[in-house]
């Protein structure tokens, strides 16, 4: 997660803070305009962020994992964790990434000590 | 799900709205206020001496 553990001046995995906002993050079930969303509507709207996040990542190396977290802690939501093969393409990743925005918002990237996610649980 | 549906545009790079940017009104602020301050910095120096 995002809190203070030390980052890793480099790392095959990097993390993207909050990059993925469900469409009913104020109240669950609900959008910002108070209408009860469809679950298939939400399913497809975090299928599309999926690909999209996908498909430009794999520019910069092969992908090992892709994770998107869907925590409501809020120093956690929306986190997302992408793993490379290589350090080195996650180097690259960052590199590329840094400054850029997604869907009309900064994206913070950074180098993650993540990995292994089965083990990763912030305490 | 069905890949038949056209790709979409990729979110990435959807620049927000400028408002939103400070740094963009912020810099074009500073280019502007740059010629204007520069001579203030001669005159200064010749007041001190």
């Amino acid at each position: 997660c995002s809190r203070l553990h030390t980052k890793p001046s480099i790392s095959p995995t990097l993390l993207l803070s909050n990059m993925y906002q469900r469409p009913d993050m104020i109240t669950p079930g609900v959008d910002a305009q108070g209408q009860p969303i469809d679950p298939k509507a939400m399913q497809e709207h975090f299928e599309d962020f999926y690909e999209d996040l996908f498909e430009e990542l794999r520019k910069y190396g092969e992908i090992e994992s892709l994770n998107v977290c869907d925590n409501l802690a809020d120093h956690m939501v929306g986190n997302v964790y992408v793993q490379f093969r290589e350090e080195e393409h996650a180097a690259n990743a960052l590199k590329n990434l840094t400054g850029r925005y997604y869907a009309g918002r900064p994206i913070i990237i950074d180098f993650s000590p993540v990995t292994d996610f089965r083990e990763a649980t912030c305490r | 799900r069905s890949r038949s549906k056209s790709k979409r545009i990729s979110g990435f790079d959807m620049a927000p709205p400028a408002a939103m940017i400070p740094n963009a009104t912020a810099a074009t602020a500073i280019v502007g206020q740059m010629p204007g301050t520069t001579p203030t910095i001669p005159g200064m120096f010749t007041n001190m001496f």
